[in-house]
C-alpha cells in the first residue's frame, strides 16, 4: 500500500533541514567531554595564600590585605592551558575544581569535610592531606570569618529567626555578593591599562587630611595592586603558551598558541584588537571576578551587543568566519562550566545542582529603542545550543518589535530540551525601571543576571536578588497559631489570636497582615547585618573598578560606589500563600465544607487517616487554585503579597545616603530550587500540601494545580504586582516536545509568548521541554544521562547531580500537552 | 449541555483557540473518543484510580451505588434518575466520582471565551466541538450573535449529520465550518454509528453552495474506511465539492478507552491499533494530486 521506509526517509531529511546540521569540531568534543566527565574537586590553592597573606598583615586595613591575596593569588596559582583550547584560564588547580574562600565561612569544613564525597547532589572530590591543610586553615579562620561577624552584628532574635528557617541569608554569609555583572563595554574600550590611568588620576586627588580620604588612599592602592595583579595573571598565561609552543610539534597547534602569546599580550595592557581578544578578555574578567569573590551569578551582561563591534569588524576585513567565532565562542562556554564553588550543605540545597548562573543575555533593543538582534546574536544562541551546556545560562530579552526569525530559531534550541533559552520581557522591564529612577538610556541596557533578575551592567550594585529567603507559608501558619512557630515552638511575634477563634477570613487577613508586617522588618533588619559585615568584612576590589561609578568616587559597591542600587530578597511558597488562603476562605468560611477545628487538626496530623486524607482531598479539588486563571484565588494572593510589599517600601538599603541612586528594596522571587529545602521546613499547609514537601517554585503555580493549560497559567501570574516584583516573576513552564515538533506549534509558542509579555506584561517565561518518561529513566541509569540538563526555576542544571528530591519534584510538574 | 472548555487548543482550526465541547451527538460512532459526548444528559464516571473509598457517594445513592470489598464501588447506572447526577456533583471529595455534564448560559459561556481573547490575536478564536454543536437547538444561535458581536473568530466541528435548517441559521456567524466526514457509504455509516448518510451529504451541498467556508476532516479508523478504496471514494467527493480546499486525516487513537471505563461502558471497538502518520501518505499524496491542502491531526 505504501512503502513506510521511503517516508521515514523523507521524514529524516525534512528534520536535517529543519534543524540544520550541527557541526562541533573534533577540538571541541574533546573539550566538551572532559569538562563533563571531570568530577568535581577542592582546590586549597586560594585558601593557602589568603591565609599566608591575612597572616602577615594584621594590621593593614582589609581592603588592601584582600588586594595583597588576591595579587599572591594570581601570581602563584597554577596555571594550565590544556590541548586544543583556544580560550585560556584557569580558575584552579583543575577543571571544576572548586577553590575555597576561607574569608567567608569556615566553620562548615571541619564539619561537612567527609562528606564531600557523599552528598546526595553537588558531590566534591577531596584527598585526605587537603583535608589536613583545611583543618589549619580553619583553625586560624575560627571567629574572624564573614560568617562571625555577620552573626555577631545580628540581634539574638535575628538569629533565632535564621535558626528557625523562617528567614534565610546563609548564602549571603558563607559566599558573599555578587549577582553583579560588569562594565564590559568600558573595559573592552579603555583595556586594563586604562583602569590604570583613571585610578592614578583619582588617587592624585585624594584628599589624606580627612578622614574619608585616608579610606580613599587604600582603596586606590588596593585598586592598582589588584589591576597590575590581573595584568601580571594574563602575561603568565603568555609565558606559558609561549613555552608551550616551543615544544608543539603540531604546526597548526603551534600557530594557535603564538596567536594565544600575543591575544595575551596585547589585552593585559591594551584594549582588545579584534573579537578573539575581545572574548578572551571578557572571559579572564569573568574568571578573575570569580577568584576574588565566592558569590555566584557572576553575569556577562550583554554580550552580543559589547562583542559585536569587534566581531563586525572582523567580518568586514574577513579576518573571521562564523565558524571560526562559533567555535571561539563554545570554548568560552565549555570554559564557563570548568568554574566551580564549593557550599556549605544547607546553602547548597538552595541552589541545587550547583552552576554559577553565570548569565549571558542577547536581543532586546538598542538605547534608540530598535531591535538589537544582529549576528551575533544569532551566532551566540546557536553555539549555546550546540554545546547543551549548564553555562551560560542564556536570556534573551523579548521585546515587541524582535525579529520572528530570531524567536523562531530561539524554540528550536528551547526543543532540544536544556531549557534554555529564557526570556525577559523589555515591555515590562524598561518602563518598570524608568519609573523608579533609572535613566532611559540605562534602562534600555539592562541584562539578566544569574537566572531572571536583571540589572544594568556596570551600574548597578550587588544582588538585584538573592539577599534573605523568607519562608511565605511559615509566617502564614505563625498566623494561624496566634503567632505561634509550631517548627521552633517559639512565638516571635505575637499573634492576633488563634484560628479557632477567628469569626470570618477577615480575621485571618488581619493575622496575616499583623504577621508579615513583622517578618518584613526581620528579614530587612536580617539584611542590613549581613549588608554591613560584607561591607567591612570581604569588600571587592576589582568588581568596584568594574562597576561605575565606585573608581570616581573612591567607594567599593558595598559602601555605595555604584551609580544604582536597588535589591531583593525571595519570597518562597508564592502560589501556596494563595492556595491556603483561598481553601480557608471558601472551604472554611464560605461553604463551610470544612469546620476550623477539622482543618487544623488535619493539617496537624500531616492530613494522616482516612478522615484526614478526605480533607486534604477536598482541599485539592474543591478549593480554587493559582494557575487556572481564577480571580477568586489570583486577586487573594495578590492582596496577601502586596502586604509584604507595601511594608517593604519603608525600608533603605545600607548605601541610602552614600551615592547610589535607589537604595530601595523589590519583592522578588527568583528562588531558584529554594521551593524544596523551604518545604522542607514547613509543616502540612491548608492548601493540602503535606508536610516537608517542596512548596511552589518562584511564582509558577504549585505542581500539579494548574489543570487549564498556559495561557491561564500566564493569566494567572500576570495578576500579581509584576511591577512591585522586580526582583523577578519566575515562571517555569514545561512542555511536551510533541507541542513544538512542527514549526507551526512553535508558531503557537510564539505567539502565546507575545501575548505573555505584550499584552500581560509578564516578567519571565523558560521552558521544560522534557519527558517524564526520559526524567524517570535519567533518575534510575544517571550514567547513561550524565548530559541531561533540566531547568529548574531559571537556570539550568544536570539532572543527574540533583538530589532524589529535586529531581522527583521536576518529574511531578505538570505537562502541558498541546496535541490534545 | 457542555462537558468540557478546553483553552489553548492547537488542533482545531487556526492559532490558538478556546474549544467548547458540547454533550449529546446523534452518531454514536463505535471508536467516539469522547463517549461521555453522546449523551445528551448527565454522564456518571467513576474513576477507580482517584477511589480513596471514602463512602460518600454510597451515602448519597446505595441503590445504584454499592461497595466492591475494600476496592472500590459499582454503579448501576439505570438506577439513577435523570435528575439525580446533579446532587452526586460535588459528593466525592477525591474526585473519583463525578458528573459529566454542565449546563452553561451563554453569558456564562462567553465570560469563559473571553478570557483568552487576547490570546487568539490574528486568527485564533472559539471552536464549538462535541458532541454535535447543531443539536443545541436556540441557544448556539444566540451564541453565536454575541460572538460575531464581539468579532470572536468561531469554528464549528461538526457531522453535519442534523436538520438542515440547524446548519442555515449558522451560515454567516461562522467563519469555518470543520466537517466531521465519517463515510459516503450508507450502509457502512449505518452500521458502524447510528448516522445516515444521506442527510449528511445533503447537508454538506447545500453547505458549500453556500460562501461557507468548509474544511473537511477524515477520521481515519481501521476496519471503517481505512483502505485506499474507501479514501479514494471519499477524497473524490470532497473535490466535488464547490469551494472546498481543505481537508485533514485525523488518525485513530485509543486515547479514549479509559473514559469508556469510567462510564462503564464497553468499547467494542477495542483492539484496534492506532493508526500512525505514516500510514496516511498515500492518501496525503493522493488529495494533493488533486489539489487539495492537507494537514494531519488538524
Amino acid at each position: 500500500m505504501h512503502n513506510q521506509k521511503d517516508y521515514e526517509l523523507k521524514l529524516e531529511v525534512e528534520m536535517l533541514i529543519e534543524k540544520k546540521p550541527t557541526t562541533v569540531s573534533e577540538r571541541i568534543l574533546v573539550l566538551r567531554e572532559k569538562v563533563l566527565s571531570t568530577k568535581p574537586s577542592v582546590c586549597t590553592e586560594r585558601a593557602k595564600f589568603y591565609t599566608q597573606i591575612y597572616q602577615k598583615n594584621e594590621d593593614k586595613p582589609v581592603i588592601i590585605k584582600r588586594a595583597l591575596a588576591l595579587e599572591k593569588t594570581l601570581k602563584e596559582m597554577t596555571i594550565f592551558i590544556d590541548d586544543g583550547e583556544l580560550i585560556v584560564g584557569n580558575q584552579s588547580s583543575k577543571h571544576r575544581a572548586a577553590p575555597v574562600f576561607p574569608e567567608y565561612a569556615v566553620d562548615w569544613l571541619p564539619r561537612e569535610m567527609d562528606e564531600l564525597d557523599k552528598r546526595p547532589g553537588d558531590a566534591f572530590l577531596i584527598t585526605e592531606e587537603q583535608k589536613k591543610e583545611l583543618l589549619e586553615i580553619a583553625k586560624w579562620w575560627k571567629g574572624k570569618v564573614l560568617w562571625d561577624r555577620g552573626r555577631a552584628l545580628m540581634s539574638q532574635e535575628l538569629r533565632d529567626l535564621q535558626d528557625s528557617d523562617i528567614i534565610k541569608a546563609t548564602g549571603n554569609l558563607t559566599s558573599g555578593d555578587a549577582h553583579i555583572a560588569v562594565d564590559f563595554y568600558k573595559i573592552l574600550s579603555v583595556g586594563l591599562g586604562g583602569y590604570l590611568h583613571e585610578i592614578k588620576h583619582y588617587h592624585q586627588q585624594v584628599k589624606r587630611f580627612e578622614q574619608e580620604g585616608v579610606k580613599k588612599d587604600h582603596f586606590y592602592t588596593a585598586l592598582t595592586v589588584s589591576i597590575k595583579a590581573f595584568q601580571a595573571f594574563i602575561r603568565r598565561y603568555r609565558e606559558l603558551a609561549l613555552s608551550i609552543s616551543k615544544k608543539e610539534v603540531n604546526r597548526k597547534r603551534k600557530k594557535e598558541l603564538l596567536l594565544i602569546t600575543d591575544n595575551c599580550e596585547i589585552i593585559a595592557e591594551k584594549p582588545p584588537e579584534n573579537f578573539y581578544q575581545a572574548l578572551q578578555l571578557t572571559y579572564f574578567v569573568q574568571l578573575v571576578l570569580q577568584i576574588e569573590s565566592n558569590g555566584h551569578s557572576v553575569s556577562l551582561g550583554r554580550m552580543d551587543q559589547y562583542l559585536f563591534p569587534f566581531y563586525q569588524n572582523d567580518k568586514i576585513t574577513g579576518s573571521i568566519s562564523d565558524d571560526f567565532a562559533s567555535e571561539l565562542l563554545e570554548n568560552m562556554w565549555i570554559k564557563l562550566v570548568s568554574i566551580n564553588k564549593i557550599r556549605p550543605w544547607s546553602h547548597t540545597r538552595f541552589s541545587a545542582g550547583g552552576p554559577l548562573y553565570q548569565n549571558v543575555t542577547i536581543g532586546g533593543q538598542t538605547t534608540d529603542g530598535l531591535d538589537a538582534v544582529n549576528d551575533l546574536s544569532f551566532l551566540i544562541l546557536d553555539s549555546v545550543g550546540k554545546m547543551k551546556l549548564t553555562q551560560p545560562n542564556l536570556s534573551v530579552r523579548f521585546h515587541k518589535n524582535i525579529n520572528n526569525n530570531f524567536m523562531l530559531e530561539c524554540i528550536r534550541i528551547i526543543e532540544k530540551g536544556f531549557g534554555m533559552p529564557s526570556f525577559n520581557n523589555d515591555e515590562i522591564v524598561i518602563p518598570g525601571h524608568i519609573k523608579i529612577g533609572v535613566e532611559p538610556e540605562d534602562a534600555y541596557n539592562y541584562s539578566a543576571i544569574g537566572c531572571i533578575e536583571i540589572a544594568v551592567p556596570g551600574k548597578w550594585g550587588y544582588r538585584c536578588t538573592g539577599m534573605s529567603f523568607l519562608n511565605l507559608m511559615r509566617v502564614l501558619l505563625a498566623s494561624l497559631y496566634n503567632g505561634l512557630d509550631r517548627q521552633s515552638g517559639k512565638v516571635y511575634k505575637k499573634g492576633l489570636g488563634n484560628f479557632s477563634g477567628f469569626n470570618s477570613f477577615e480575621d485571618v487577613f488581619k493575622a496575616w497582615q499583623h504577621q508579615i508586617k513583622y517578618y518584613t522588618r526581620k528579614t530587612v533588619e536580617i539584611d542590613t547585618a549581613v549588608d554591613t559585615a560584607l561591607e567591612e568584612n570581604v569588600p571587592d576590589i576589582l568588581c568596584s573598578a568594574f562597576v561605575d561609578s565606585c573608581i570616581s568616587r573612591g567607594k567599593t559597591i558595598k559602601e555605595g560606589g555604584s551609580k544604582y542600587d536597588f535589591i531583593s530578597g525571595l519570597q518562597v511558597g508564592i502560589a501556596n500563600l494563595g492556595n491556603s488562603l483561598a481553601a480557608i476562605k471558601k472551604l472554611v468560611f464560605e461553604e463551610k465544607k470544612l469546620s476550623k477545628e477539622q482543618l487544623l487538626s488535619a493539617i496537624e496530623n500531616n492530613f494522616e487517616g482516612k478522615e484526614g486524607e478526605k480533607i486534604r482531598q477536598l482541599l485539592l479539588n474543591f478549593a480554587p487554585k493559582y494557575g487556572n486563571d481564577d480571580d477568586y484565588v489570583d486577586l487573594l494572593l495578590r492582596d496577601a503579597y502586596m502586604e509584604f510589599i507595601n511594608e517593604l517600601e519603608n525600608y533603605h538599603t545600607t548605601r541610602y545616603n552614600r551615592g547610589p541612586i535607589g537604595c530601595k528594596y523589590f519583592a522578588g522571587t527568583s528562588s531558584i530550587s529554594a521551593n524544596v529545602p523551604s518545604g522542607a521546613v514547613v509543616p502540612a499547609t491548608p492548601d493540602g500540601r503535606k508536610a516537608f514537601t517542596p512548596v511552589a517554585e518562584g511564582s509558577s503555580p504549585s505542581s500539579g494545580t494548574d489543570m487549564l493549560g498556559p495561557t491561564a497559567v500566564f493569566k494567572s501570574v500576570s495578576k500579581l504586582p509584576t511591577e512591585k516584583i522586580m526582583g523577578g516573576v519566575l515562571l517555569n513552564q514545561k512542555l511536551s516536545p510533541a507541542v513544538i515538533q512542527k514549526d507551526s506549534g512553535k508558531q503557537k509558542l510564539i505567539s502565546i509568548i507575545r501575548t505573555f509579555f505584550e499584552d500581560l506584561k509578564g516578567w519571565h517565561v523558560q521552558y521544560n521541554i522534557v519527558s517524564k518518561e526520559t526524567l524517570l529513566a535519567a533518575k534510575k541509569n544517571p550514567e547513561k544521562y550524565r548530559d541531561l540538563i533540566v531547568r529548574i526555576a531559571g537556570y539550568s542544571a544536570f539532572f543527574t547531580t540533583l538530589s532524589p528530591d529535586t529531581q522527583d519534584d521536576i518529574i511531578a510538574r505538570t505537562e502541558h500537552s498541546l496535541n490534545y | 449541555m457542555i462537558f468540557n472548555i478546553q483553552r489553548f487548543s492547537t488542533h482545531d482550526g487556526d492559532g490558538i483557540r478556546t474549544v467548547i465541547f458540547y454533550k449529546g451527538c446523534p452518531l454514536r460512532c463505535q471508536w467516539c473518543s469522547n463517549p461521555e459526548s453522546q449523551s445528551f444528559g448527565y454522564s456518571v464516571m467513576y474513576d477507580k484510580k482517584k477511589c480513596n473509598n471514602f463512602g460518600d457517594c454510597i451515602k448519597a445513592h446505595n441503590k445504584a451505588i454499592t461497595r466492591i470489598i475494600n476496592n472500590g464501588i459499582q454503579i448501576n447506572r439505570e438506577l439513577i434518575n435523570e435528575n439525580e447526577p446533579e446532587k452526586l456533583k460535588n459528593i466525592c471529595a477525591s474526585k473519583a466520582l463525578t458528573i459529566s455534564g454542565e449546563s452553561k448560559s451563554v453569558d456564562e459561556l462567553l465570560n469563559e471565551i473571553e478570557k483568552d481573547t487576547l490570546f487568539y490575536r490574528d486568527n485564533g478564536g472559539v471552536t464549538l466541538s462535541g458532541g454535535e454543536p447543531l443539536s443545541q437547538g436556540d441557544e448556539l444561535k444566540t451564541l453565536l450573535q454575541k460572538l460575531k458581536g464581539r468579532n470572536i473568530n468561531v469554528n464549528i466541528e461538526t457531522s453535519l449529520h442534523v436538520n438542515w435548517s440547524e446548519v442555515a441559521r449558522c451560515i454567516g456567524l461562522v467563519e469555518t465550518f470543520l466537517i466531521d466526514l465519517k463515510h459516503i457509504d450508507k450502509d457502512k455509516l449505518k452500521s458502524f454509528t447510528q448516522g445516515d448518510a444521506e442527510l449528511v451529504i445533503n447537508n454538506i451541498n447545500k453547505l458549500t453552495d453556500s460562501d461557507a467556508h468548509v474544511i473537511v476532516r477524515i477520521a481515519v479508523i481501521p476496519g471503517f474506511n481505512h483502505s485506499e478504496d474507501e479514501m479514494k471514494q471519499m477524497i473524490e467527493f470532497v473535490i466535488s465539492l464547490k469551494n472546498v480546499n481543505e481537508i485533514h486525516f485525523l488518525p485513530y487513537h485509543t486515547y479514549g478507552v479509559e473514559k469508556y471505563k469510567m462510564l462503564g461502558i464497553d468499547y467494542i471497538f477495542d483492539h484496534k491499533k492506532q493508526v500512525q502518520d505514516s500510514e496516511l501518505e498515500p492518501y496525503i499524496r493522493y488529495a494533493q494530486s488533486k489539489g487539495l491542502r492537507t494537514k494531519i491531526g488538524g
